[in-house]
């Protein structure tokens, strides 16, 4: 059993206490509410899925959730201890890992340099197998943790290479092997398919399907509404900051309201487009 | 090779203290630091020596540890004052510090000697014991290059709030800089000062923050083997440069303006830029060879994407009219 697998423990079928919870999280930069009043629970071991229009406050979400912007309103409960004073880097340190909406990798650094950061999380020991001397020690052979993200990734065989030569879909993969290898009990993702192909993306939803087995519980930040049925247990939807929606993903798509904020809105302007184009197309023909 | 040494011994030390200096102002930096306040630690290092050798005759490794520990802990203050600023601001403020330094000794009367400084710093202080100090720094400083700290310090560096996201507290990895480069600029200062016997509030100037800095951008900033090579160049092209007598000054800025213009990795960049490139012609050839190219090419759509547009174009109704 490698450690990050250790880390991510079966689901506790007897506690259903939730990893995650907020309660009326609202964080405003000045006049905009860019998350207002959010409430909502993440049960171990399910993937949660965040669906809105850009602009809703997906992304704001995230980042109140790991600390990187500062609460207005609301308090967060991780465990069930207290969770909205603590330090960005302590968030990480009690079990929350996340990927950005932009790839962020350390360009200096390669594939496993870069996996290798997020197992260092787990101090000397874990990163070089000795917790003294050793720990200036240069890291040749990765842990098992690590080498079990890279395979998990579909990276094997790409370690040497840094992340400027790699596809952005593979740039995307490397973000989640760091935040597997962090061995975390929750696992933020914002939209880690962005760029992927279809097969890639399959790969992905498969991948994540696994980890949620696992025990390990997610919450997916996505526009992909295809990965969301097929990845999500539980979705919720956002717009201006505001929750509008909740529920098992099929069911969710079917509210007026989030086809009125999201699906229904892109899809009538798509098939508006169509269907101008076509009447426009065949005036012509008639003229 | 015994004559050529006496007859350049003061340009050896001199490299031995050019690379402490360098390395004093190159370790922050390596974190994101903008701080130039080794400079001010090699004078507090310099002060701090001169004085516990006359007053207390202590021997030359006591005297180094005590400017070194004292420096530390004033870059230690110094962090926790400065944690607010970045960039620009962080680097104005760490000049200020220097140059305040500056008037400190100038107007510090008996303790610092004022404005002729302090003469007489005597004590026996050895080749080895200078070649001892610096390799013990180099080879701490390389290790930290490499491994878990050397990631971790990338990250602190190149993104801090992802560094926070990975769980690294910046700002201790920050304040560290400052320790750091206080314990490396006051070893540079306390070495120097053992070696001229002389300090004076015109060797700890403006100057040094310019030949520090120098040292690094020509070099490489992002290991000390950059910091290696600014100080074996910036020691030794006086005296080369000493056979074109007045025009000296010139090559010299020409030389400095041309590599950071055109080599703004410095020596080390270029070396390391070049053996990656290698590399990764390599590398690249190898993934194709094994099938792999989709990887590492920005792919199109795969055959399932293909698909998925064949179907919509003979659905849409322009393409049904075409």
């Amino acid at each position: 059993m490698t450690a990050a697998v250790e880390r991510i423990s079966a689901p506790d079928a007897v506690d259903p206490r939730p990893v995650l919870e907020a309660r009326d999280v609202a964080v405003h930069y000045g006049g905009i509410k860019a998350v207002d009043g959010l409430s909502f629970a993440l049960t171990p071991g399910k993937i949660f899925g965040i669906l809105g229009p850009n602009g809703s406050g997906k992304s704001t979400l995230l980042a109140a959730l790991t600390r990187l912007v500062p609460l207005t309103r609301g308090g967060l409960i991780f465990d069930g201890e207290e969770f909205h004073n603590v330090s960005p880097a302590n968030v990480a340190r009690k079990g929350v890992a996340r990927t950005f909406q932009t790839v962020r990798l350390l360009t200096g650094l390669t594939v496993l340099e870069n996996v290798q950061l997020g197992q260092d999380l787990h101090g000397a020991a874990a990163a070089n197998g000795s917790p003294l001397l050793r720990r200036l020690r240069p890291t040749r052979t990765p842990s098992a943790g690590v080498s079990e993200a890279i395979e998990r990734t579909r990276l094997a065989g790409l370690e040497k290479l840094r992340p400027g030569e790699l596809s952005y879909g593979t740039q995307r993969r490397v973000e989640i092997a760091r935040a597997i290898a962090m061995g975390p009990r929750l696992l933020l993702l914002d939209e880690p398919t962005a760029g992927m192909s279809h097969g890639e993306r399959r790969e992905i939803s498969e991948l994540l399907k696994d980890l949620r087995s696992e025990g390990l519980t997610q919450l997916l930040v996505e526009h992909d509404v295809q990965m969301m049925l097929d990845t999500c247990d539980y979705v919720f939807v956002m717009n201006f900051g505001k929750m509008i929606a909740e529920g098992s993903p099929a069911s969710v798509v079917r509210e007026p309201a989030v086809q009125e904020a999201y699906i229904g809105k892109r899809w009538r302007e798509a098939a508006d487009r169509q269907a101008g184009g076509g009447e426009r197309d065949r005036g012509d023909e008639h003229a | 090779m015994s004559g050529w040494y006496d007859a350049n011994l003061v340009l050896v030390q001199s490299t031995f203290v050019g690379l402490l200096l360098a390395l004093s102002v190159q370790v922050p930096l390596r974190m994101g630091v903008f701080s130039f306040a080794g400079v001010g630690s090699y004078a507090i290092g310099a002060y701090t020596a001169a004085i516990v050798v006359i007053r207390w005759e202590a021997p030359a490794l006591l005297a180094i540890a005590a400017g070194a520990l004292l420096a530390s802990f004033v870059g230690w203050l110094l962090a926790l004052l400065l944690h607010r600023l970045g960039g620009l601001y962080l680097g104005m403020a760490t000049v200020a510090f220097d140059l305040i330094l500056s008037v400190v000794t100038t107007n510090g009367g008996e303790l610092t000697g004022g404005p002729t400084g302090l003469f007489g710093v005597i004590a026996d202080i050895s080749m080895a014991q200078i070649i001892g100090v610096t390799l013990i720094v180099v080879l701490l400083l390389a290790a930290s290059e490499r491994g878990r700290i050397g990631r971790r310090v990338e990250a602190v560096r190149d993104d801090p709030e992802l560094a926070a996201a990975m769980g690294i507290n910046v700002r201790r990895y920050r304040q560290a800089a400052f320790v750091v480069s206080g314990l490396l600029g006051g070893c540079a200062g306390a070495i120097n000062v053992l070696l001229r016997t002389t300090v004076g509030p015109a060797d700890i100037g403006f100057g040094l923050v310019v030949l520090a800095l120098t040292m690094i951008i020509i070099g490489g900033a992002k290991s000390w083997l950059g910091a290696l090579i600014g100080a074996v160049v910036f020691t030794w092209l006086p005296s080369i440069l000493a056979v074109v007598g007045e025009w000296q000054q010139i090559i010299y800025g020409t030389i400095v303006a041309l590599a950071a213009i055109w080599v703004p990795g410095g020596v080390l960049g270029l070396v390391t830029d070049a053996y990656r490139g290698i590399q990764q012609r390599r590398r690249l050839k190898e993934l194709a060879a094994a099938g792999a190219a989709d990887v590492v090419e920005d792919h199109g759509a795969d055959e399932e994407d293909l698909a998925v547009l064949e179907e919509l174009a003979q659905e849409s109704p322009v393409e049904r009219q075409r």
